[in-house]
């Protein structure tokens, strides 16, 4: 686990480039630092290697105060990538990754296995790769080998200092996917920096967002989306992201919790009064009224009702008892190819006891996505005006 | 066709005076630059690390540059009398300035982010230095040594004024006696040492060159 305590950073009593600031990381986390240039971002990850020494406060990495740790073997536990690479030209591929290796006197066989074991993780293969030189390489294939020497002498955790900020997009884009992978495998310890909040809510389990040299929001991407802290984050976030990332907008968010309701033993005629009255073609059906939490045993619709022979007939024996339901925390994607695929045109959203919590319908995802277009225009109308 | 037949059997007459001469001048010259790698790349180093002090030790460098050679040969006298030593000192600092200024240079053009790197991973100043900065630098420094030896075997010649010995004997000799030949036996093999020491150290610069750099950016005084 890293943790700052009340980190500051200042080069002169008036400037502080990071102000008082806590940060928890724990194992296996990947954390974004993210933020306008000159936020702190850089300097906060910098101070985690000692690159940069805290004026105040207190860094702790596994329990131990790194102010107490000799700097240059502090390092070599950590990787660092950087956004220029900065490999060694002077060096072959396969030397590059092996200097740390190499200082800690490991021996020739082991650095080569290990070498050629990195490089075909970061997809360029050993034999092809090994003894070439960076400057025979692309931008892209050289980051790979930036994150091949990070990893070289497995360290838990990994800094990233807006390694893929310099491709392209496509070439950027393949990276953080592969990154992803590599981290699924390896579960290290990331701090990334970046100043990219499409790249954060990809990559992030967590991100957080920094200006002035402080933290304003540390939170999941969903949250940081969908709960900015204040005008700031949202800003930065930017009122249209949740547009773009519809995978991050679950059935939760979507729903309308107070579903029309009856009850096993209503009558029809029952029934018809409650959808007049509540303006709804459809009722659930639970075991008796109440306001506890309750599983859904069917549902009826108008189509149910006209078909009755009576109004007296009991709901129990008219209802559907075959109930689509799926879980709050079905993405609005997977929610619309539900609909689509079963030809629904509602569907109950049920909690983790399997208790109704609420129904997502054709007319509440067109209220959402109206909504969400108005967001759009004015984010856009502010920019234009920004402008 | 006379004149240059007799400068020939001229020359052949006095070959084992010539060359006693041009070993004489190539070993002055070659403790000056000598002193000048040993003193000059340490101290070129020192100011890439205190960049501070970058502006006065060139500037006191380039003094030294700048006043004619002449001049200074007359000014060590009092100091350090006639011969050997007095030559080999003022050549030393003669030679210094390009070797100081391309260290210096060499290493301030190194890609910071190399160095970050370098650092970041967990590698000492010291192994920065000689495993990434002093390589990478080595072809921009031997260029400054290359430049120090030429300028030197030339400036050698001057020497022999207060007694180092050396081809420059045989020109000034050549002078005094209004002898042409004399003249010629002294500048021509120097031109041809100076010649010939630029294309060797031309050499070594190119095969200094480390393997994964295409080009590189040499900076000359």
């Amino acid at each position: 686990m890293i943790e700052l305590k009340s980190v500051t950073k200042s080069y002169s009593e008036a400037a502080k480039v990071v102000d008082r600031l806590d940060l928890k990381v724990y194992e296996g986390e990947f954390v974004i630092l993210i933020g306008e240039s000159g936020c702190g971002k850089t300097t906060t990850m910098k101070m985690l290697n000692r690159l940069v020494e805290p004026t105040e406060g207190q860094i702790i990495i596994d329990g131990q105060d790194i102010m107490k740790m000799d700097p240059i073997q502090l390092r070599r536990r950590i990787g660092y990538v950087i956004q220029k690479v900065g490999l060694f030209p002077h060096m072959t591929v396969g030397e590059n990754i092996e200097v740390i290796p190499k200082l800690m006197k490991w021996d020739k066989e082991k650095r080569k296995a290990r070498t050629m074991e990195l490089l075909d993780m970061v997809g360029l293969p050993g034999e092809t790769y090994y003894d070439r030189y960076p400057d025979e390489m692309s931008g892209g294939q050289q980051q790979r080998i930036g994150v091949a020497r990070a990893l070289a002498t497995n360290p838990d955790i990994i800094l990233m200092d807006e390694p893929f900020s310099a491709l392209d997009p496509m070439t950027r884009e393949q990276l953080q996917d592969e990154l992803l992978k590599l981290q699924d495998e390896l579960h290290k310890t990331i701090i990334f920096v970046t100043h990219d909040m499409d790249e954060a809510l990809k990559l992030g389990d967590k991100i957080a967002v920094m200006k002035d040299g402080k933290i304003l929001q540390y939170d999941t991407p969903e949250r940081i989306l969908k709960k900015p802290k204040d005008a700031y984050v949202e800003f930065f976030v930017g009122k249209d992201r949740l547009w773009k990332s519809p995978e991050m907008v679950y059935a939760k968010d979507i729903m309308r919790k107070n579903v029309a309701r009856t009850s096993m033993t209503r009558t029809v005629s029952h029934a018809l009064e409650l959808m007049k009255k509540r303006g709804v073609n459809t009722l659930a059906v639970v075991e008796k009224q109440s306001d506890q939490p309750q599983e859904v045993l069917g549902f009826i619709t108008r189509k149910e009702l006209a078909k009755a022979m009576n109004e007296d007939m009991k709901i129990k024996d008219i209802m559907n008892k075959d109930v689509p339901v799926i879980s709050e925390d079905m993405n609005m994607v997977d929610v619309l190819d539900y609909l689509a695929q079963n030809k629904l045109q509602h569907v109950y959203v049920v909690d983790e006891e399997k208790k109704l919590s609420g129904i997502v319908s054709e007319s509440s995802i067109v209220n959402l996505i109206t909504e969400m277009i108005t967001d759009y225009e004015e984010s856009k109308e502010e920019k234009k005006h920004e402008q | 066709m006379n004149n240059k037949a007799s400068f020939l059997e001229f020359i052949g007459g006095r070959y084992v005076e010539i060359l006693e001469l041009a070993l004489q001048h190539i070993q002055i010259t070659g403790i000056a630059v000598g002193f000048a790698i040993l003193i000059g790349v340490p101290l070129g180093i020192m100011i890439t690390r205190y960049r501070n002090t970058s502006n006065l030790v060139l500037g006191i460098a380039n003094v030294f540059q700048t006043v004619p050679s002449l001049a200074l040969f007359g000014l060590v006298i009092p100091f350090l009398g006639v011969g050997l030593t007095p030559s080999v000192f003022v050549l030393f600092l003669y030679a210094l300035l390009p070797i100081i200024k391309n260290t210096y240079i060499g290493i301030s053009n190194i890609d910071p982010s190399t160095i970050e790197a370098g650092k970041g991973m967990g590698m000492t100043g010291y192994q920065i230095l000689t495993q990434v900065e002093v390589p990478l630098a080595l072809p921009v420094i031997m260029g400054g040594i290359r430049i120090s030896t030429v300028i030197n075997i030339g400036t050698a010649t001057i020497a022999s004024l207060i007694g180092a010995g050396g081809l420059g004997d045989l020109i000034f000799k050549g002078i005094s006696m209004y002898n042409n030949n004399l003249i010629l036996a002294g500048a021509i093999p120097t031109a041809l040492l100076a010649l010939s020491m630029d294309a060797i150290l031309g050499f070594v610069e190119m095969m200094l060159e480390p393997k994964g750099r295409r080009k590189m950016k040499k900076t000359f005084v």
